[in-house]
């Protein structure tokens, strides 16, 4: 039963730190400047 | 006679622009694609969801040509591996026209075109299509994600990478992760020479959480907006430089602009007796008319657009 529970606090805390790991992350940085501009046909 | 196999949202979509082109299109569902007679069937356009490798191969020996719009990455595999059997019967069959893979690919031939020469293609796409769609982009953030590093398929999973991408308005600035895409392996077919090639997919934290269980919501039936960014990078003038391109749109527009743009384009140049050297081939590829089928996308009022300033 001991064993069982450890088990089981072991896998949520895994659980968790992987949680945490895959939502975790830090922002790009934006064009500095510029934007979109339509193309005329290819052809 | 065009055949269109699907009555999704893309299918519906391609079917109404073939028909505005003047084809004589038939539309079927997936279960009824076989009842279908190939002799009075030129083109056959699958559209629907799940495999289309056999349904491919049987329109291919009986002599027709065809266009799928499949991005599952197996699926893709084996409509690879069917160059044989399209050589054999003297037919063309072109893989991944939709937005990603497809549109993709006429953009990384659009953009090369400004390069002395390009050596890397950097893909993000955002939002899904119809149902069927947004079922298959939860799944490509639980698999194993494919990348072309330096002469080698570089593997890793699915979900990681993350990178902000900026899309065309309205959709702006996106998270985006490398995915179980099909787009890697269609471009690297139709621009072997590339060193690096990335494939990533938009998803909110919910959407990398919740990867491997079942989809918790059912998804949107009329789809949703769609976005595709294509980097090109490569050598101009000496030095090395970066094109950006893109578009946004409801995703089965982009979809079934594009599929509808290449069975056309099939049709036509068998039509005047100039038709595409058979084999498989992906959007993209040197031996199709790249600029004429962008151009025919564009008609149908897919804005294309070009990122002009510091990125």
């Amino acid at each position: 039963m001991k064993f069982i529970r450890r088990a089981l606090l072991a896998l949520g805390v895994a659980g968790a730190i992987a949680a945490a790991l895959r939502v975790k992350g830090k922002g790009g940085v934006p064009p500095q400047q510029g934007g979109w501009r339509d193309i005329a046909s290819p052809k | 006679m065009i055949v269109v196999a699907g009555t999704g949202l893309v299918g519906r979509y391609a079917v109404d622009q073939l028909r505005r082109r003047g084809h004589e299109v038939r539309s079927v569902s997936h279960n009824t694609v076989n009842e279908v007679d190939p002799v009075l069937t030129e083109v056959v356009l699958l559209a629907h969801a799940g495999d289309h490798v056999r349904t491919a191969r049987r329109f291919l020996e009986a002599g027709c040509h065809v266009v799928s719009v499949s991005d599952d990455t197996k699926d893709v595999l084996a409509l690879l591996d069917l160059h044989g059997d399209a050589l054999a019967a003297g037919r063309t069959l072109i893989v991944g026209a939709a937005c990603s893979p497809g549109l993709s690919g006429l953009l990384v031939s659009y953009l090369g075109a400004k390069f002395e020469s390009f050596d890397e293609v950097h893909i993000a796409v955002h939002g899904t299509g119809g149902p069927e769609c947004a079922r298959q982009h939860h799944e490509v953030l639980s698999g194993t994600a494919l990348g072309w590093h330096e002469d080698d398929w570089l593997r890793r999973p699915a979900g990681s990478g993350r990178e902000l991408c900026w899309f065309p308005e309205p959709i702006g600035s996106r998270d985006c992760y490398r995915g179980d895409l099909a787009d890697p392996l269609l471009v690297k077919h139709a621009f072997p020479h590339l060193g690096r090639i990335s494939a990533r997919t938009s998803a909110t934290r919910r959407d990398r959480l919740t990867a491997r269980l079942p989809m918790l919501t059912p998804p949107r039936v009329g789809g949703d907006m769609g976005a595709l960014r294509v980097e090109v990078r490569g050598v101009r003038a000496g030095e090395r430089a970066v094109e950006v391109a893109g578009t946004a749109h409801p995703m089965a527009q982009i979809a079934g602009s594009t599929a509808a743009s290449a069975a056309h384009e099939l049709r036509r140049q068998a039509h005047f007796g100039t038709p595409i050297a058979p084999g498989v081939l992906a959007l993209g590829d040197a031996v199709l008319p790249n600029n004429d089928i962008l151009d025919d996308i564009m008609q149908t009022g897919i804005r294309i657009q070009v990122f002009q300033g510091v990125h």
